[in-house]
Formats: structure tokens, sequence, C-alpha cells
């Protein structure tokens, strides 16, 4: 017993993990070796909760097409006018909570959908992106959220809601999700693999008594229960993701470390850094972030609760709420930069093979009409530098159907969604 | 056990019928002549046919329709303009009906009929059930949050899992493990002793010398040398070298100031100005987390306002400048001539941030930063933006600054500190002592112990025993000790559904008829309709009573007795529930239960939103809001443990406070801890009414909102929600901008009838609470002003109008008799009360199903005098709460 046994038992139990999805591993390292010839599509996600400044945030209505004016809430952005387009007009109709600015933002769901019951949600697009891009990076979609209760996000962890219509939970940490993407393992092989292995067991231990726990469940916990089934999957699939990376060192991080502590705008701006890393490594493909508001007016030395911001009226609130606004659109326009300025096996840049939307459920106060909403880059075919005025409450389902299509999806129908924007594609 | 399940049946009452909502048959008119001229059969407008919507809302269709309707008149887009428009008044009157409506069929067609959804542990739950598990406090900050605004974490249906979570637990687990599990001799207790006076006045010195005198130097040989680039003088740029005279300027004198007091050759004086604003103290990088305690000799300053002798201890953090996380303050009662040892208990987290040294570089001045760095500061502002503003008013009158109010002589920290070594829950784990032999039969035995202790009773399976001990053999086999290879299988456990959930599938006659396939035992099946569903509900066993008890009084799992209790059945004896609930609501484990149901009861997430204007309130500093917090817990635990009815929240002859909140109102009381101090009548204190927390919710930081104010007492106090704020209803603003009192600035509510609906009853409350600031204190005046930072542009005073009527009529002149008129409503308060109980307790949301249980709960503790306990008592003694 005192002989150490550590790295024969290594050695045995990487044997047994590497006999099983030998056959996958070599594939897949085909693939890893060689970049693919065309560079694959990226799609990003960003919510802020609250709304923005109504007076000020929005495109003059008469105006539209590629004559279009940047209003003083999207000023920060002139430099890529020709890049974004501002969409208005729609709507998720279901929605009526107006501290809700992302629940159903991505979902389009409707929230008494099942009878009975006082809270219903569905898959969001990012979801249904990921499950056609993500089979091919370390990590199938990568969740990025801000912890706090006031930021007018209403229910969920992050902007993502599964297939069953869960929530799915967001990384809030930089420095966490800087090491969940880059850090290098110290650990040798043969560890890993055996650590691997590890969870596995772990896992068939835990499923041993939850098997045991569901005997004699109604079915509303039977339900539940399958919560904890389906994380359980989930972490075999990682696992077996995992175990397909194992082999295939982290990709060296085009970023330093972030410095721990970072709030509001410097947390923000640390976070769309990592996004482009994130992307430009094409470790995910799919990228959802549920920015912080509370903690962004903070850091601008605004001391008002974010949402008393938002029932701005003129005078020092509404000076505010656009300060809020132009933080945020600068902030934006430094993402938009870094997409630019990464090159890509094509010779084009990140930005051209990336859809990314920007907005809100919440327009302003309480409307939950017109959401504000500026989408950008090449990824979906997305027809930009223009505003179009939608007819009023247009299913903003329509936008997400018609960025998946344009991103290769073959889908019918998003949520509540009624059909494609034709004026959308380029 | 028999008798329990007789009792069940006996007791059984039909279940209510699924409830229909109905529009008020007043309100027709009203809809024929705005509504079904131009929505009628005959080519409905917009294809939008209202003629055959009927007034009573069975179903969700029906619902959406109607929400429809409502979304049409709040937007103001019905009627078009063109067409005939309603007055205001009638206007206003059917949409007070209609929302109201609204929530009614919500809440009526969400009614589950009382299905409790089994629930995971939230957060809160977890760290106490590991606690007393393993005697160890985990930090659970990385597990999402649990539960929102309107909502009680004890929601299972709310209380999802994720992977990420699944995994967390593991290494949570594993955390706690490392720290119970003695794989070694006892760590080591250290004690660090530093005199205060060592480092302030190196600092001080090394600052003088280097930064102030040597920028100063430059800055004269520069303006000497006609031109020379500053670079010439080692100052990289013009405003810098401007900036170092406007600092030596600035901080010279008060320097010199603080090194030439005598009090500083023996001890450290806590400053306002950038002096000496902190003493701190750091702990080691390689000190393991625990428990530990820190000193401190402190004395306060003759001559100077008693009301600043409180030391607030907190985590520096990354910067001198941040605002410090706070742990402490305290009343220092000694002068500096007689100084007082202070001790604080902390809990030292893991380290996840190195311990940094930042060196200034010209000023050669070392600053520890970290989160283990803790420092003791004079209580003020959390910013030092506040301070410096202070600093530099008096330096114009002083030559220096602030005449320094505390003196500490040295700070000491020592630790880890354990009752015994190995820990208690070590010992418990590895229940033969150090002489058993370690061998696999032991570490079975070992797990079995532990995961019954961990699944609160319920059955440890052999196959899943396997599994564990398999764990246990590998990790041995691979070369670890016998303890340290029991750390993965043990937290295996606590990632396990039966550890992590509160699985209830009823009393074992209950699952026995069900697995049969026979006739339920008590089915309750809705007489027609179809919800809600038809379903059975089963009395639930012993320990899952003992179970849900504990996690409804103590937040945590149930202890020996009472978990041995449940198992034999006794505990569904009423006599022996009733003394277990009170032995329950006696321990000090029940101030859980306070304080997780009191916050989310009375929202108080709110008081974290926002930051309050340290120029305008700078006495409502974090101490005190975090005392103000306090109060309002320790109200409620003193309602609980010593018997005053419910009500005593309405109204009150006396206050819990401790000197902090004395001094913020004025009271006569000394005691850091929370205690009882009785209120002459006719002062505003006594009550949630006059309580700082609560008014300071009531505003944004900056001023009092009649509006949150009077939304929170009909919420909270009153039981007549408003319907939840509606989605897009314009708002009104053209009043803002001018130096308009608060009361004034509502005015505009009455003038639309979309506002007016719900304003009307919600404005005036919160006139009547307009005699409090928005930091909860009292004031005659309002002060309306536009400022910027701490220039104050233009302000107004207003004399305040406290007067208003409440929506059935009574009329109030102020502040009392608005209290008087709310204390009246006892039994709406109780009910409100009641019904959250409800709902926190069985975890779910409230449902019209509870009315009769809630209305049985409030006779019952009508018959003693409304207290807390009998409340809890007959929720507990209700068959809801003893069924699943």
């Amino acid at each position: 017993m005192n002989t150490p046994l550590t790295r024969r038992h290594f050695l045995r139990s990487a044997s047994a993990v590497l006999a099983l999805p030998a056959l996958e591993s070599l594939d897949f390292r085909a693939f890893a070796a060689t970049k693919p010839a065309t560079p694959p599509k990226r799609m990003i996600f960003l919510n802020f909760g609250w709304g923005v400044t109504n007076e000020t945030w929005f495109p003059n209505v008469k105006k539209t097409g590629a004559d279009w004016e940047l209003p003083p809430g999207l000023a920060p952005l002139a430099r890529h006018k020709k890049d974004i387009t501002v969409v208005q007009g729609c709507s998720n109709k279901f929605a009526d909570m107006p501290h809700w600015g992302s629940t159903f933002w991505l979902t389009g769901a409707n929230r008494f959908g099942e009878p009975g019951q006082s809270f219903h949600n569905s898959i969001s697009a990012d979801q249904v992106a990921a499950a056609h891009l993500g089979g091919d990076t370390r990590h199938t979609s990568l969740q990025l959220n801000a912890p706090n209760a006031d930021d007018g996000h209403g229910p969920g962890l992050s902007l993502a809601w599964d297939q069953r219509g869960k929530p799915m939970a967001g990384l809030e940490n930089p420095v966490l999700v800087f090491h969940r993407l880059f850090s290098d393992e110290t650990m040798p092989l043969a560890q890993r693999q055996a650590m691997l292995a590890e969870k596995r067991s772990i896992l068939d231990a835990v499923t041993v008594n939850a098997k045991r726990v569901q005997r004699g469940l109604t079915k509303t916990d039977t339900d539940k229960l399958d919560e904890y089934f389906q994380s359980i999957r989930d972490i075999e699939v990682r696992l077996g993701k995992d175990e397909r990376w194992l082999t295939v060192p982290k990709v060296k991080p085009p970023i330093a470390e972030p410095k721990p502590g970072l709030a509001g705008r410097e947390e923000i701006k640390l976070m769309y850094d990592l996004i482009a890393a994130a992307l430009q490594t094409d470790t995910t493909r799919v990228i959802t972030y549920r920015q912080p508001v509370s903690t962004l007016l903070r850091s601008l030395e605004l001391k008002f609760a974010a949402h008393d911001i938002s029932h701005y009226g003129p005078g020092e609130r509404m000076e505010a709420s656009q300060k809020r606004d132009a933080a945020q659109s600068e902030l934006l326009a430094g993402l938009i930069d870094k997409l630019k300025a990464i090159r890509e096996s094509d010779g084009r840049s990140l930005f051209d093979h990336t859809a990314l939307a920007y907005g809100s459920n919440i327009r302003t106060i309480h409307y939950l009409d017109n959401c504000p909403t500026v989408l950008t880059g090449g990824g979906a075919g997305i027809k930009r530098g223009q505003h179009l005025v939608l007819s009023k409450d247009t299913p903003l389902a329509n936008v997400w159907l018609t960025m998946l299509r344009g991103i290769g999806v073959n889908t019918e129908r998003h949520g509540d969604s009624s059909g494609l924007v034709k004026e959308l594609i380029a | 056990m028999k008798s329990a399940a007789i009792l069940f049946l006996t007791v059984t009452t039909a279940i209510a019928a699924p409830h229909e909502t109905r529009m008020d048959e007043s309100q027709r008119v009203f809809f024929k002549n705005y509504c079904l001229k131009c929505h009628g059969a005959e080519k409905p407008k917009a294809d939008v046919r209202l003629d055959d919507l009927s007034f009573t809302i069975a179903d969700i269709p029906t619902a959406e329709r109607w929400q429809k309707v409502l979304n049409a008149l709040n937007s103001g887009d019905m009627p078009p303009e063109d067409e005939k428009q309603p007055r205001a008044a009638e206007k206003a009157k059917f949409l007070q009906h209609l929302s109201g409506t609204m929530v009614a069929a919500r809440k009526a067609l969400g009614d589950t009929g009382g299905v409790i959804t089994m629930r995971r542990l939230n957060k809160r739950e977890y760290e106490n059930t590991i606690e007393d598990l393993l005697g160890v406090k985990v930090d659970a900050k990385e597990l999402p949050n649990d539960g929102s605004s309107g909502t009680f974490d004890t929601f299972g249906k709310s209380l999802f899992l994720s992977s990420d979570q699944l995994e967390q637990y593991l290494t949570l687990a594993r955390r706690a493990l490392d720290q119970v599990i003695a794989t070694g001799p006892r760590p080591k207790t250290l004690k660090a002793h530093i005199e205060a006076e060592d480092e302030a006045n190196l600092r001080i010195t090394h600052i003088m010398r280097f930064y102030q005198m040597g920028g100063y130097r430059a800055y004269k040989q520069w303006k000497a040398s006609n031109g020379r680039p500053t670079t010439d003088f080692g100052i990289v740029d013009e405003s810098e070298i401007k900036f170092r005279l406007y600092v030596w300027e600035r901080n010279t004198a008060p320097m010199i100031d603080y090194l030439t007091r005598p009090e500083t050759k023996t001890g450290a004086l806590l400053t306002i100005q950038d002096s000496n604003p902190q003493v701190g103290l750091a702990i080691p990088d390689e000190m393991p987390p625990g428990r530990y305690r820190l000193r401190a000799r402190i004395g306060a300053m003759p001559n100077t306002e008693a009301s600043r002798h409180f030391v607030e201890l907190g985590v520096r953090g990354r910067s001198m400048e941040d605002a410090m996380n706070l742990i402490a303050c305290r009343k220092v009662n000694a002068p500096q001539s007689k100084p007082e040892v202070m001790e604080f208990d902390i809990t030292l987290p893991r380290l996840t941030v190195p311990l940094s040294v930042e060196i200034g570089p010209e000023t050669k001045k070392q600053l520890i930063l970290g989160e283990r760095v803790f420092a003791f500061r004079e209580r003020m502002p959390n910013n030092r933006e506040h301070a410096a503003q202070l600093a530099r008013v008096a330096h114009e009158q002083t030559g220096f600054g602030v005449e320094p109010a505390l003196w500490i002589d040295w700070v000491e920290w020592e630790g880890p500190l354990f009752d015994a070594w190995p820990t208690a829950a070590h010992s418990r784990i590895f229940f033969k002592g150090e002489t058993a032999a370690r061998d696999d039969a032991y570490a079975r035995e070992i797990l079995a112990r532990f995961a019954a202790a961990a699944f609160r009773g319920k059955e440890v399976k052999p196959s899943y025993l396997d599994k564990l001990v398999a764990h246990f053999r590998e990790k041995r086999d691979e070369g670890e000790s016998f303890e340290q290879a029991m750390k993965e299988p043990l937290s295996i456990v606590l990632a396990s559904p039966s550890f992590l959930y509160l699985n209830e599938i009823g009393s074992a006659a209950g699952r026995e008829t069900k697995a049969a396939g026979d006739v339920k035992p008590v089915s309750f099946t809705a007489p027609g309709g179809d919800a809600p569903p038809s379903r059975s509900r089963v009395p639930l066993s012993g320990t899952e009573l003992a179970t849900r008890l504990s996690y409804f009084l103590w937040s945590g799992p149930p202890d020996d007795g009472l978990l041995s209790l449940g198992k034999s059945g006794e505990l569904t004896q009423p006599a022996v529930l009733h003394a277990q609930t009170r032995r329950l609501l006696a321990s000090p484990k029940a101030w859980r239960f306070i304080t997780g149901f009191t916050h989310q009861w009375l929202g108080m997430e709110r008081l974290d939103f926002f930051q309050f204007n340290s120029r305008l309130y700078p006495g409502f500093d974090d101490s005190v809001k975090r005392a103000a917090r306090d109060e309002v817990l320790h109200t409620m635990h003193t309602i609980l443990t010593e018997n005053h009815p419910v009500t005593s929240l309405l109204k009150a002859d006396f206050v819990v406070i401790n000197d902090l909140l004395a001094d913020y109102y004025g009271l006569k009381s000394e005691g850091r801890d929370f205690h009882k101090v009785l209120v002459p009548p006719g002062t505003p204190r006594g009550g949630l009414l006059g309580m700082a927390a609560v008014l300071a919710m009531g505003s944004d930081g900056e001023r009092s909102s009649p509006v949150e104010r009077g939304a929170w007492v009909l919420r909270k106090l009153l039981h007549d929600p408003p319907p939840p704020a509606p989605p897009n209803v314009p708002q009104l603003s053209r009043h803002s901008g001018k130096l308009l009192s608060a009361r004034e600035l509502l005015t505009a509510h009455m003038e639309e009838p979309q506002c007016a609906q719900c304003h009307q009853r919600i404005d005036p409350i919160g006139y009547g609470l307009e005699h409090f600031n928005a930091a909860g204190l009292w004031r005659d005046v309002e002060v309306a002003e536009i400022a910027s930072g701490y220039s104050v542009r233009k302000s107004k005073e207003h004399p305040i109008d406290a007067s208003g009527t409440l929506s059935d009529g009574t009329k109030f002149d102020g502040f009392f008799q608005l209290r008087d008129a709310i204390a009246k409503r006892e039994k709406a308060f109780a009910l409100g009360l009641i019904e959250n109980l409800v709902s926190y307790a069985l975890g779910r949301p409230s449902q019209l199903s509870d009315d009769d249980l809630c209305a049985d709960i409030l006779l019952q503790a009508r018959k003693d005098k409304l207290t807390l306990p009998t409340i809890i008592h007959a929720l507990v003694g209700s068959r809801e709460f003893q069924s699943k």
C-alpha cells in the first residue's frame, strides 16, 4: 500500500479511456490540424437590461434606408455607420413584464404558454445557432452574465435558454472566463485522462442515487429531477468533448490575463475583449452576454438605481440615461473595431464572418414595443448600413429567424416568428 | 402512524372549484360604447372582433384577448383619436376593473391547486446545511443567486440546476472537506502584533521626504528655468508638475500636523484627510482559510464629537480609494488616555488573488493590497470623495484639515482558531477514532453514516455505497492516506440528489398504495373543469415532515432530536409537532428564518440598488444602512421571541436598535447589540413605517419617492397590492427639471386616466410619509435642488404637506394619523403576512386555493393576539404543511 502507484494507475486508466473514442479522436485531429478553408460563421448577442433613452437613441423614423442619420445615443458608432443596421418596430408580443429586459428577448416565448403555470420559456436563438455551429469547437457556446439584481433582465441565468426552455448558467467573472478559454493545462496528459475517467465515475455514482430518488416522485418532481439528469448528460457531453480536445493544446490567448476586481465599463470592455479572443481562436462560435447596467452606472459615477434611471424625465436622470446609452454604444464600437482588426484565413476579417445583435426587450421606461435593435457583422448576410422601420409589432423573432437562416440554420420558425424580414437580407 | 393517516382522511375537504374570474358587469356599457362600435361582428376593424369576448375569463385564450384590450387602452392607442373618447373618470374606472380582473385571472389560471414542486437547496440553505453538517462556512458566492424580487428563494419551480452548478457543488464540498478533515498535525495558530505608529510614521515620512518635497523642488526649479522641459526635472509633463504643486499645498500642512502630534509617537491617528485615513493589517497568503480573531487597542480623542466615535473594520480591497467591504462598525467608548481593546471574529476566505504590494514610483510608499488586507477607519460614507470634500472645507478653517477623532495603539491578528483538533466534524466522520483499523469495511461504515446524515434520514442504497467505496478504493490504490482518500467519496455525497433536493414522496402507507396502482389514499378531484388537474395529496412521512419543518424554521437540516422523532413517527402527533416547532423557534438557528423570510417578504433587496448621495445624507453611510437593515430583522426576531402581536410591526411603543442607530435616530441608548428600547408616544419611531430602512427603500438615494413608499405600503402592509406596473403606459415628464416638491411632481398622475387608476391609491400614502427624507430622518421642509456633485446651482424649500386620503375615504392630516389608519387594518396586514409565510414555507407562489388555509390560520391566530408563533403553529399544523 505504501508503494506509490500513482503513475501506473494513470497509465492504466489512460489506456482504457483512449480505447473508446479513438476513431473520433483521429477524425478530430485531422480537423483540428487543418484550419477550414472558409472561416466558420460566428454569432454574438449582447443585451442591456433597462432599454435606452427614447428621445435620443432612435434614428429619425422619417429617414430610412441608406439615408439615415445617427442619433446622439448611437453617435459613438459613427465610424461604423456603414456597417450597422438599426431596426425599429419589433417586439415580443407576449412580453408583459416591464422589468424583464432579457428573459424573452431571444426566445419570443409566451410566458403563459403552459396551462396552469405562471412561467414558461422556450429555446433562445443563440442555442439554436449553437446546435448548428458548436459541434467542432471546444465550447459549444459561451454564456456571459452579470449577476446584479437591478439590471433589468428578469428571470434567467444568462441570455440563453436551452432546448427545454430552462435557463442556462452564465460565467460572471472575466478572470474565470479567461482561464476557461485559454489557461494551459499544467497537468500531464495521462493525469488529465485519469481525471476525465474519475469525473465519469463520479457521474456514475450520483446517477445511482438520482435513480433512487426518482422512485415514487410525482410528475412535477420528476420533471424537476430531470434537470439533474440533464446536467449529468451535459457534463458527459462536455467530457466527451474534453476528451476529443485532450491532446489539442489550448490556443495561446491573444490577450493578457485580466486583472481581477474590475467592474462596470472596464468589466464590459474586458468581456468584449474575451468575446473577440474566443471567436478569434475558434474556441467557440456562439456567445451571449447579459450585460451589467448597475455597475456600469457606478463606473460612470452615476449614483441612481439602474431602474430609476430608466424612469427619466428631463434633467439629471435623463442626462444619466443618455450617458449610459453613449457609454454602451462606445463599448460596442470598440468591440466592432476589434472584430474588424482580426484577420482570418481567407484574408477577410473576423467581423465579416460574425453576426452580432445588440439590444434589449425593453425600449425605454416601461415600453416593451419597438425593442431597440442594432445588427452588425457580415456573418448572416444582413444588409448593413441602413435604418429599417418595420411595421409596428413585427415579431422580434423574425429578426432572429432571418439571422439564423443567414448563418445556415435550416429552420422555418423561431419563437413566435411569422416569417423572414426580407428587408434585412442583402 | 395509522392515526395520522386517518386524521388526514377526515380533515380532507374538497378542493375549491377552479376560480372563475369575471369582469364586472357594470363595465359593459363602457365596453359597448368605446370598443364594440368598431370591433363588432360586422366587418370588425383590423380583424379584431370583441363582441364575442366573454366577461368570464376561464381560459388562457380569453385572458390573452382581454390582455390585448388592456394593452391598447393603456398605451392610449384605443379608442383612436378620431373616435368618440371616454371621459377620464370612466376610462380610469374601466382600466381599474380590467387590470384588477387580469391580475385575478392570471392568479386563477396559474393556480396549480397547491402542487409543491420538489426543491433544490437554495443558496442559503446549502450554506447552512454544509455548516450544520461540517461546522465550516462555505463561500458559495460562485453559485447562482436564487429567487428574485416578488418571489421567495424557496420556490422549487424556480430553483434550477445546471451542469456548471453541479460541478460547483463538487468543488465546494471538496473545499469544505479540505478544511474539516485532518490529514496532518494541527495547523499552527499564529499571532502577529503591529504597533500602528510604525507603519504610519514611516509611510508619511517617506511621502513627505520624496513625493511632497521632491515635487515641490522640481516645480520651483522648473518655474525658474524659463521654459525647460519638465522632464529635465524628472517629471513627465506640465500638468503633472502643476499637480505636484497642488499636492504640496494641500498635503504638507496635514502631514506635518500629523507627525508633530504627540499621540503619533505611540500610536496612529485615523484622519479624514489623506495623511492616515486607515490603519491596516494583512494576513499572509500562506495562512489557511478559517476562523481568525482581530484585535485593536483604540481610544477616542478628547474634544471631538461623540457621533464620530465609531470605528469601522473592513476589507481594504484593491486600493485605498476603493470602497471598503465592511465587516463591523463599533462605538469607541474609551478615551485615548485609557484605550480599550476590541476583538473581531472573522472568517478568513480562501485565497483567490495573491497579496500584492504596490510601491509608488516616487513616493516609495508601500501599499499592501488584497482580499486579506483588513483596515480600520473612522466611520464615514464609503467613498473617498466625501472625505476629500470634508478635508478641503476644514483645511481652510484649521490650516490642516479635520481634527482626528480616533486613535489606535496597536492591531493584532491571531489564527487559525479551532475549538478542537481534529475538528468536531472530523471526529464525527471518523467515528471510531484514531485507533480504528483503516480498512474498506470501516470506509464503508463511515460513508453509510455520513450519507445517512447528509440525506436527512432518507435511505442510502447499498449499490450507491458500492460506488462510493470504489472511489475510496481507487484513491487508496493511488497511494493516498485513508483520510485523504475519503474526501472524494464524501464530496460526491454532497453533490448527490438526495442531499441537494428536498424530495418528498409521502408516508410509507401512501407510497405502498401508489406502487400497487391502487386507489390513491387521499384524492382530490376538481369538481368539473380541467384545472386544477385531478391529483392526489399524500401525507408526508415523519422524516419528511421533520425536514420540511427544519427548512422552514432553520433554513437548514433537522438535528438528531427532530429527525429521530420524525423517524419514529411521533412527530406527526400534534402535541409533539407543536413542542418541536416551539423548540425550533427558540433556537438561535431561527434567526435564519427571520432573515431569509423577512428580507424577501419586505423586498429589502432594493436597499442595495442605489447609493445614497453622501453630500445630502452623510450620516446614512454603509454602517448605518446596515444597522438600519438589521433593525428590521431584529425587530421581527423580537416580535417572535417576545410574543408580540405581529401588528406591532404597524405601530409599537418600542424599537429594537443598537448604539449606532440610537445615535442616528437621536435616541438615547447604549450597547452594540440590538436591544429593545421603549419610545414615548408621539415619536415617529416604532413600527415599520418609522424605520430608516423602509423609508430609505422608498427613495432613489436623492429624494423621497411617495410612489415607491405608497406601493410598498399597499403591497406589504395593507394586502392590497396595486397591479404590476403595466407595460407601455406613457410616462409623464412635463414637470421634471423644475424645483417642485415631490408631491407637486406627482399631481400629473391624476391627469391621465391610465395613471390615475392606480396612482390615486398609491401616491397619497406616500404623501403621508413625506416628513421623512430619503434617508429616513424627520424633516419639516423638503429641499428641491439642482446640483452637480458638491455644487448646488439652485434650490428651493417646500413646507411638507403630509395630508391625504386613503382609497377607502379615510382622511389623514399627516404621518401619525396615517400610521393610526394603517395600524387599524390589522386583519388585512396579518392576512398578507400569513399568505407570504404560507408560500415561503410550502415553497410555491401563493394561490387562490390557499384562501381557506390563510383564513383558517388567521382565525386561529386571532384567538391568541396574533403573535408570530401562533401563526406559525397554525401553519405547521395545517394539512397543507403536512402533506405533499
